[in-house]
This record gives C-alpha cells, structure tokens and sequence, in this order.
C-alpha cells in the first residue's frame, strides 16, 4: 500500500508539472487528496500493524497523524485553491507540487520504522516546504526560504551525527526502531547524550521549538495561508513523531533522566519565547506560529516529564493540530477580507464576518486552554504531574508565564473582534465554505475537550505503551 | 598513505580559514572531495567490495565534480569574486581554527579512547565540522555560509568512515540525493539573492523580525 501511495503521490505531482491549466492541476490535487483519504481509511480496516517496503509500518502513532494530515491537507488544498486562483499557471503548479510532496513526505515519515528513513524524508520535507515559502517572489519570501533551507538543512545534517552516533550500538547498522530498542541501554552513556542532543536540535527546526524555531516562523509568515496551516501542524506533526520515536527509544536508557531535563529545558524556554514574542509581534501569522512554539514548548516539557504528561502530549498535539489548522484557516480569510495581517490594521471583525469571528473565538478560546477546549485536558494533565513529580519551579515558572500568553491571546483577539476600524475599499466578500472548513475544525477540537471517546484514549494508550 | 591523506585533508581545512576568493573555496572543496575519495578507496579492506564501490563512486561524482560544478556555476551566475566582507579578521580566524584543531584533538583522545571508532577519522572530522560552523559564524557573505555548510557535510561524511556504519544502499542513494537537492536548491537562492541585492551579504536578509 505504501508502495502505491508514494507512486501515486510522484505520479500526480509529474502530471501537475504538465499541466496546461488551473483546473487541471485542481482536477489533479482533488485526485489525489480524495485517494490520500481513502488511504488512510483503508490503512485503518484493512493494513494495522502492517510493514510496507521493510522501512514503513503502519503503527498507531503513524495512524493517527496521518488521519490528521488527510483531513487538513484537504482543507488547505481547497482554500488554496480559493486564495491563489488569480496566480499565474506556473506558480500555481510549483505550489500545488510543493503542498502535494509535503503530504507525502510527513506520510513517509509518519509511518518510517526506521531512523535513516525518518531522517531522509524529514529533509524532504524541507525541500517541498521551500517551494511553498517562495511562491510569493517577493525579497520576503526569498529570505526567509534562504534560511529555511538553509537552517533546516544544517541542523538536519547535526540530527543525522547523532543518528550516526546512535548507530554505533546497532548490529550491522541496522537503525529500524526496533533493532535499536533491543540494544540502546548497552550504549556508552556519553555518545547517547551526545546523540540525543544532536537530535533534538535537528528536528527542532521542524518542531518550531527551542532551539532552531525561528526558520519555522518565517516559513509561517512567508507561505501562502493555507499552507501555514499545514506547516504549522502537519510538518510540526511530523518533527513530533520523529521525537517520540527516538523519545521511546531513550526511555529505556540509564541516560533517560539526563533526556527528560533536556526536554524539559527546551520545553521552558519555548513558552518563554513564545510568551515574549506573542506580546511583541504585530503580523497575525507569526503571532500564530508563536503560538505554536508555546505549545509545543508544553509537550516538550509533557514529554520530560514522562508518565501520565506523555499521554497528554500526544493528545495536545493531535488537538493543537485541529485547532491551529482551524485557526490558519480563518486568519487566511481574514488577510483576504481586509488584505493585510497586520494586527494594528485589523479589527471590527465580528461585524464583517460573524461565523468567522465565532470561529475565531472559539480557535483561541481552545488556544487559552480554557474549558471547553481539549487544550484544557492536556494541560490540566500536565500540570498535574508537574505536582505528583514535585517540581514547583516549574509549576511556577509555568503559570507565569502561561499568564503572559494568556493576556497576549486575550487581547489580540479582543481587538481583531471588535477595534474599529475602517475596511479596505473593494475587500473580497466572506466566502461561507471558506468560514465553515475552519470552523469544522475547530469545533472537532472543542468536542474533544468535553468528551474523550473510549476508543480514542486506548489508541493513543497503545501509542505511548512501551 | 592515508594518513597523508588525512594531514592534507587537515592542511585544507586550516587554509579555508585564510581564503579570499571564492574560486579558491571552491578548489579547496574539490581537493577535499577528492582527498575523501582517495581515503575511501584506501579503505576497501574495510567492509564488503560492493558497498565501498558504491561509496567511494558516489564519493568521486557527488563531493569531487557535481558540486564543485555547481557552486562554479553559482559563481558565474552571480559575478561574486572577493571573500571580502568576514566579521572577524583573517588572521584572528586562521588562530580561531587552529583553536578548533587542538580542541577537536583533545575532545577525540577524551571520547574516542578505548572506543571501537578510529580516532584520526574522528578528531579530523569533529575538526571539520566545528570549522564548517566557524566559516558560518564568521563571514558574511551567504555563499561562504553554503561553502560552511559543504564542510559541515564532508565532515559529516569523515565521521561515518570513523564510526564504519554501514547503511542499505537504497538509504544511502536517498541520503546523498537530499543532501545534492539542498545544494542545488541553496545554490539557485544564492542566485536569486544575486539579482536582487549587489552584495549577497547576511546583512541584506534581516527583514523577518519582530
């Protein structure tokens, strides 16, 4: 099946970069995320647990982010669809090509059993994403793909010395999860911390967190919208997996206490710069992406706690998935409406478009972490373990600076919803679709705050049992 | 003979600090893809033929005359000549390296002893790395930051000759394609850059800030 999958995903891609219109290259995209779907539904009934090609397995952990990816990547191809109609044929390929090879690079590296694979599609992610960053041609956007690839590539290259160093336990190099699982705790000490290091700054370009999150801000602010949806979880999706994977690795390792305070260092300091960086920026997509460095900097921080927080941080990233991409979504109509993002530009909202500021209400309600939002579990979880650990620095530190975030969110979306200020002759009308795909997210992450289907927690039980 | 090779893979990476022209970058990463070459044809003993066939081919094309070719062909694109605009002066970097060197040694005798890696291949290749990063946090101008990261990659390359890891082939061909795609796709930035600002200095790029 995964065979098939990468097939097709080449296939269409070489017959969009021969295509001779728009809506061929629609025609195509529909296509193939249509198929991506059925894909993911046919892994669920028909494939659990199967190994495809010797490097792909189709896990739990794989299963769940790619039903995430399939769902979101459809949504941002249709908005994107709506948003660059008026782009001429050939950037309009180069960024169809560009979403098309993301999804299915972060797919491969989803369901990668394998360290090597996992790291060879990561950097095919960076190459897909600078397509998508420079669609825009203008000095920006060529800025900030210079230091995305630039970066990405660097800190891929350290992550790949540190798989290097992990190799050195392996039998005959054989750096699948599981070979690596059986002989890791015979490491020598030194080389796993070193390795681990290495790692988590390599894929930290991906993960938008602390150390090398800044290429993931201008990547943010220099794509179109709709793929700032996808990069902002899809890609930071695929950085976590990669994470958890060597997380798990780890766990079973006497290095595994030096590995959660390193985590919990990086977890810190990106809700710092997240908290810092909400209150200054003045362009709604970065202030977004910042948002996503602080939360990611909580699953960090879940992740070096370990117990009952790893739990929690699967489940705030699959719903900080719903809820950024629903978010992303409505800040794209929101840059169309008014044809900036600059947050002292716009206001008024809820009287331009009353579902869409609702949206937004609820998109960042669920950002606060307040009730109902299923943010307000993870963290809840979180923070209880926080006390059961006996860390109150942290708790401490946390609740600052979670009250600076909250303030930031607070009273940027206060302002985005009712500032008065005049609208931009000739704005493009609120398309309702555009306002309900968002929305629908959104209001997916909310049900999941008020109930956790059975189901639902004994799959991601299964993901974190090792 | 190989350790000759080594010295003079060393020597290289010594006189990348006191470059002032860009061809030069260029020949000196040639040398190197071919200093690479030669230790990993002197290596054959090491492990299977085939595998080391393959490596030491895609050694030869890829680091010896792939991308030597494409950051000349960078070069006559954008017309930059002159090393000329590094933060740190020339002689201040050649003693930052030197630094590096001795660092590299002694960090490789306290890690490397009583370990199954080769400790010349692993000191010269944390002595490359650490120098590919002092070229990036050195200079200004974003095509000595891509000769960096070039550095960092041959490096890279030597500390997986230290470790003998033996990947699949198809890992491998997956790995070095990654790796040519962000050069070419480094290089055709560059060149954009070229055409928009006269200098390509890092200075030009600081518009993505809050």
């Amino acid at each position: 099946m995964m065979t098939v999958y990468l097939l097709i995903a080449v296939l269409i891609a070489g017959l969009m970069a021969l295509a001779r219109s728009h809506a061929q290259v629609r025609a195509l995209g529909y296509v193939f995320y249509g198929l991506q779907l059925l894909f993911a539904l046919s892994i669920w009934m028909f494939a659990r647990g199967s190994e495809q090609l010797q490097f792909f397995t189709f896990d739990a952990l794989g299963m769940l982010f790619f039903g995430l990816l399939s769902v979101i990547s459809l949504v941002a191809f249709y908005q994107s669809n709506v948003y660059l109609a008026e782009d001429p044929l050939h950037p309009f390929q180069t960024y169809h090509i560009s979403l098309l090879l993301l999804c299915a690079s972060a797919t491969a590296v989803y369901f990668s059993n394998n360290l090597a694979v996992t790291w060879v599609f990561l950097e095919a992610t960076t190459l897909a994403t600078a397509g998508l960053i420079y669609h825009g041609r203008s000095a920006s956007s060529l800025e900030a793909t210079w230091k995305y690839v630039f970066i990405c590539s660097t800190g891929i290259l350290l992550a790949y010395l540190g798989v290097l160093l992990l190799s050195t336990v392996t039998i005959h190099g054989d750096l699948s999860y599981a070979a690596l699982a059986d002989v890791i705790a015979t490491g020598n000490p030194l080389y796993l911390k070193i390795a681990f290091v290495f790692i988590l700054v390599g894929y930290s370009c991906k993960l938008e967190v602390f150390p090398l999150y800044t290429v993931g801000i201008d990547a943010n602010y220099a794509a179109p919208t709709p793929a700032s949806a996808v990069v902002s979880t899809v890609l930071v999706n695929a950085g976590f997996v990669s994470l958890l994977r060597v997380y798990r690795l780890f766990a079973q390792t006497p290095v595994y206490g030096w590995v959660s305070g390193v985590l919990l260092l990086c977890g810190v300091i990106s809700v710092l710069v997240g908290a810092v960086y909400l209150r200054r920026t003045n362009h709604y997509k970065r202030f977004f992406a910042y948002s996503t460095t602080e939360n990611l900097g909580i699953v960090l921080i879940g992740l070096g706690l370990g117990g009952v927080a790893v739990f929690a941080a699967v489940f705030h990233v699959m719903a900080h998935s719903l809820v950024k991409s629903g978010i992303f979504f409505n800040v794209a109509q929101i840059g169309r409406i008014y044809g900036s993002y600059r947050i002292n530009r716009i206001g008024n909202y809820i009287c331009v478009n009353r579902l869409g500021a609702v949206s937004m209400l609820l998109g960042t309600v669920s950002l606060l972490a307040l009730p109902p939002s299923a943010l307000f579990i993870s963290e809840l979880m979180i923070f209880k373990q926080v006390i059961a650990s006996g860390r109150w620095w942290l708790f401490g530190v946390m609740v600052v600076l979670l009250c600076f975030v909250m303030y930031s969110l607070a009273y940027r979306l206060l302002r985005l919803l009712y500032k008065p200020v005049a609208l931009p002759e000739g704005e493009h009308a609120v398309n309702r679709l555009v306002t309900w795909s968002g929305f629908v997210l959104i209001l997916l992450a909310v049900v999941l705050g008020i109930m956790q289907p059975d189901p639902l927690v004994n799959f991601i039980e299964s993901i974190i049992a090792w | 003979m190989l350790l000759a090779l080594i010295v003079l893979y060393v020597v290289s990476l010594l006189y990348l600090s006191i470059i002032e022209r860009f061809r030069h970058y260029v020949m000196i990463l040639a040398l190197q893809g071919w200093l690479l070459f030669g230790v990993a044809l002197l290596r054959w003993h090491a492990s299977e033929w085939y595998e080391l066939a393959f490596v030491v081919t895609e050694t030869l094309i890829f680091k010896a005359l792939v991308l030597p070719a494409i950051l000349y062909r960078v070069i006559r694109r954008t017309g930059i000549n002159r090393v000329h605009t590094a933060s740190v002066a020339v002689f201040n970097q050649l003693l930052m390296s030197m630094g590096l060197l001795l660092g590299s040694l002694v960090m490789t005798y306290y890690m490397a002893a009583d370990t199954q890696f080769d400790m010349v291949f692993f000191g010269v290749a944390l002595y490359a790395v650490l120098s590919g990063m002092l070229l990036i946090i050195t200079h200004k101008r974003i095509f000595s930051h891509l000769v960096g990261f070039l550095v960092i990659e041959n490096g890279v390359f030597l500390f997986a000759m230290a470790i003998g890891v033996e990947m699949p082939y198809l890992i491998n061909i997956a790995i070095l394609l990654d790796i040519l795609m962000s050069v070419l796709m480094l290089g055709m930035v560059i060149a954009r850059i070229g055409t928009r600002y006269r200098h390509m200095n890092v200075d030009n790029l600081d518009s993505l800030k809050d």
